[in-house]
Formats: structure tokens, sequence, C-alpha cells
């Protein structure tokens, strides 16, 4: 399996560097990037800062990973990402006023969050186990909507960190699914990058095609021509939607399950933009996808705006 | 931050795909030629060719022949020759965020023949047609719009790279290890002073004339600067003032 794993510090100045670029191009955007490119920044730093993978060592046996038993099903039933609800309260502290200043609308009830959680009103646990949907807890002042997506963003930088370090345990192993091999999360992003291989034969300009995850943002190749969603092949059934004034972005779809996936090729590109912020300038084609009857197979946070 | 291409001659096919795609991106009109018993062609650089992948042949000691390919266009130098010769403000000039050195239409005013002979890898030409001085641009109007220059776009064998200065150098110096292992001479040309950095499996002499800067001129106490580069810094601004006389 190919992966793709960015550095740390190269992950931070691709966000700060795709977001410059995409506020000179894309500026009726700049609202939306205004809000969510600080706090992907921030979001940034933190999963640099983050423990990663720190738990029981997990033994991958290769023969059920391959049949498609991703890293996280190998730990005990009900397992999962690694509790890191102890480092949420200081996440909190530094996110919610970045999320405060990208949300004006919604300042006070981030600020009745972080109040809930320096009292204690909030555990970490509740707040963790929000981020993951699994409760609903009542905060005064806080809508159910608003603590879902902010719980949803302290969670993600950790939750991504960790990956990484699972990652790393299946790297050589084959992975032909289109869930994810850490989580088994579903894809809401993808890319077309040209890898350099180190062989003497000609090289494919369109670069191998990778699905990235939307709960961990782990990446890893699949077959180009087939529906994510469904497995479909048929050329008459796959369309893809772009705008022609921004040809490396498009719209993978399937009229067979009617689901749709973004896609960055990146073969012509000079600079290849972070995916999240990628995913942000490709709104428009997101919504236009959605007008013409199909779905995202996952959303980003910014999906339902 | 400066941009650089890598160019590695041991992955080069000559298939001469970089060759191609720059005249088409270019524009450049067909240029008339003949066969002269060599795959180079046309024969030289031109005013309608700022790429071509030029082919050396040689004989070793134990009497194999080695067959060179040199993709040549343009070094874009850290601290361009050219540059210092013009004599017209705005001629020749420098872009900051990439490091490309460019040609304006105000090139039409400027001496030909000092242009060209301040240049260490003999790139320069001049259009007939339009009376320009003319030469790779490293695609600048691609990269702005955060593309690939065309020849690098359209290398099949992954010959070429661009990308930040930083991380060519380093790329450069990863694959120059990996490539020292079978062949001991291999080298990276003028890395220092250059843009776009060739790695050569063997002496760069073997490849071309010009694969690394003419310094066969070199000033004797003026370490890196070579006797065209010290005239063409000397006398510019007597260019340059008689051009002004002129209008």
């Amino acid at each position: 399996m190919q992966t793709a794993t960015p550095e740390a510090t190269s992950a931070l100045r691709g966000i700060e560097t795709a977001l410059a670029r995409a506020l000179t191009e894309l500026p009726a955007l700049s609202p939306l990037l205004e809000a969510f490119g600080p706090l992907l920044a921030e979001q940034a730093r933190l999963r640099q800062a983050a423990p990663g993978w720190t738990g029981p060592a997990i033994t991958v046996d290769p023969d059920r990973f391959t049949q498609g038993a991703f890293v996280l099903a190998h730990t005990q039933v009900g397992g999962g990402f690694e509790d890191m609800s102890a480092q949420l309260p200081a996440a909190a502290r530094t996110l919610l006023p970045v999320m405060a200043k990208s949300f004006p609308a919604l300042a006070k009830e981030f600020s009745a969050l972080g109040k809930a959680i320096k009292s204690g009103a909030l555990s970490p646990q509740d707040l963790a186990a929000t981020g993951f949907g699994e409760r609903q807890p009542e905060v005064p002042g806080v809508s159910s909507e608003t603590l879902a997506f902010a719980a949803a963003e302290l969670v993600r930088p950790f939750v991504e960190r960790q990956a990484q370090d699972l990652l790393a345990l299946v790297r050589e192993l084959p992975w032909r699914q289109t869930c994810c091999p850490v989580c088994g999360g579903a894809p809401n992003m993808s890319a077309l990058r040209r890898v350099n291989e180190d062989d003497a034969f000609i090289q494919a300009h369109g670069g191998r095609r990778f699905l990235r995850c939307a709960c961990c943002a782990t990446e890893w190749t699949h077959k180009r021509v087939s529906c994510p969603g469904c497995g479909c092949e048929e050329p008459d059934e796959l369309v893809v939607l772009r705008d022609p004034a921004r040809q490396h972005e498009r719209a993978d779809a399937c009229k067979r399950c009617k689901s749709f996936l973004l896609c960055l090729d990146t073969g012509e590109l000079a600079d290849t933009p972070d995916p999240d912020i990628a995913a942000l300038t490709m709104l428009p084609l997101a919504i236009q996808a959605k007008e013409q009857g199909f779905k995202p197979l996952a959303e980003h946070p910014w999906s339902n705006l | 931050m400066p941009k650089a291409i890598l160019i590695d001659t041991t992955r080069c096919t000559a298939c001469r795909g970089c060759q191609v795609g720059c005249k088409e991106w270019k524009d450049l009109p067909p240029v008339a030629t003949k066969q002269r018993g060599t795959h180079q062609n046309p024969p030289d650089l031109g005013p309608y060719n700022f790429k071509l992948v030029r082919f050396a042949e040689h004989m070793e000691a134990d009497g194999t022949v080695k067959w060179n390919f040199f993709p040549d266009a343009c070094r874009h130098c850290i601290d361009a020759p050219c540059k210092s010769g013009a004599s017209i403000e705005g001629s020749i000039i420098q872009d900051e965020a990439t490091g490309a050195v460019i040609y304006t239409e105000k090139t039409a005013k400027e001496d030909f023949e000092t242009i060209k002979s301040s240049c260490p890898y003999d790139i320069p030409r001049k259009d007939p047609k339009t009376k320009r001085i003319v030469k790779c641009d490293m695609c600048i109007d691609r990269v702005r719009a955060n593309l690939l220059p065309m020849c690098v776009k359209s290398c099949a064998m992954g010959a070429m790279s661009f990308g930040e200065r930083a991380d060519m150098l380093k790329l450069a110096a990863t694959r120059l290890v990996a490539v020292q292992k079978e062949f001991p001479k291999a080298q990276l040309c003028d890395m220092e002073n250059v843009s776009v950095i060739y790695l050569v499996a063997d002496d760069p002499k073997k490849y071309h004339k010009f694969a690394v800067a003419d310094a066969s001129d070199a000033m004797k106490g003026a370490p890196g600067m070579t006797r065209k580069e010290m005239l063409a810094g000397v006398f510019a601004p007597l260019r340059k003032a008689t051009k002004q006389m002129q209008g």
C-alpha cells in the first residue's frame, strides 16, 4: 500500500501557503477561507505537539488486514482511538478562542463551552465522547450543534496524530478496500499524485489515486477508475464534474450509487495544496454535485454550510 | 522562495518530450532542419527552440561507445551575468518569487553579442523578426499559476523535478549518492550558482561543451568571475549611458 503522511512542519507551512494562494485566487470564498483557515492551522500545531499512539502495542495479522480488517479492528472489542481526554482542556484553551474569532456569531457559545470545560461542568471524558458522536451532554448556553462541532474539531488533531503512528504498522501491507486502513472511516477527499518511482520505466503522468479518511486523515492508494462508494467501473456510469477555470479540481461522481468524492488532480501542479484547504476551495464543486443529486461519501466540517 | 529544477540526466532517455512540450507551450514556429547524422535536432538552440536535448557520443578507453543526453536550456543563474551585462533598465529581470531570469521586449534594444557572450552557458539567441533576445523563462506564466514548467510536466521518465530550491538541493544530494554507487564520477553541475541543476554521470564535458560554466577565461585574482562576466559588469554603466543618450 502506498500512503502519504506529510511531515508536521511542512503540513503547517502547506496550510499557510495554500491558504494565501486560495485567498488570492478565489476572493469570493474569503469568508469561508478566513473562517476555517486559522482553525486548520491551529489544529496542525496541536497535531504536531500531540502524543500519538501510546497505548498497548497492536499486533496486526497481515492476512486479516489484507482481507479488510483495518488496524483498529485488531484491538479488543470496542477498541478505538486511545482516550485523549487528558489533552482536551489544554487544547480547548488554544482552539476555542480561534474558533470564536473565526465564527463570531458563535463566539458566546464557544466562550460558554470554554467555561464549562474549565469549571468541570463538562468533563473531558464527556467532551471526547461528544467528539466521537457517542454522547450529547447538555451544556448551558451551548447548542447541541455547536457542542458537537467544537468537540469533533478538538478531538481531530489527536486522532490524526495517533493514526500516523498506526499507519506505520501496515505501510508495507496491501490494502484494496475503500475504507480507511487505520480506522475504517469513509473517504471525504481524494488526490491524484505523481509518485516518483525509483525505477527506469516510463512514469504515469496521471499519478496514483489516494483516498483520504474523513475521520483520521489517513491516505491510501486505490484504483483510479472505480467508484469508492459501490465499486462501479463502468465508464458510462462514472462522471467527472469540473469547473473549466480550475481544471485540477474535480468531483468524481457515480450515477449508479449517486455518490461523489472530491478529487484534487496534482499532476500538473507545482505546489500541491494542503488537502483540507483544497477541499475548502472545492466547496462550489461539492454544491454543484449535490444539486445534481449526488451525495458525498463522507462530509467535511463545512459541507453543510 | 526561489525555485529550482533538478535534471537527472541518468534517467533521461532523450525522448525529447521536454523539447516538444516547450515548443508547443510557447507556440514557437517550426524551423527548417536536416539530417546531420545525429538525433540532435535542430542542431542547436535557436530563437524558436529554447530547449534542446543534446546527444553526445564518445568512446571509452575500453572501446565501448557511450551516448550521453543533455536537455539544455537556460540555467537561471542566481547572479545572472547576462542581467549584469544588460544596459537597459528592465530588459533582463529576475523574478523575486521564483528566481527566474526573464528577457523582456526591451532586449530588442540590447547589444546581442554582449548579452550572448556574457552567458557562461551559451544560451541567449536573437529572434530575427522581433529583434528580441530570447531564451527559456522557466515557464513563468505557468509557475505563477501554480503549474509545473512544461519541460518538467512532459518528462516521461521522471528525470526532471521542480520545487523549492532547498527541497531540490536535498533531492539532488540524495540522487547524487545513489548514482555515484554506479557512476563514481557523477556530479552536480554548478549547483551553488544556478537554479537549473544537472546531475551527470561522467565528466560534464562528455555531455556538452557548456554543461558547466565556461571558465576557460577565468580571471586570475577574481575567483568565481570570468573575463566575460567582468567585462559585462564593467561596461554595463557605459552602455547604459550611451543608450540613454541615443534615446
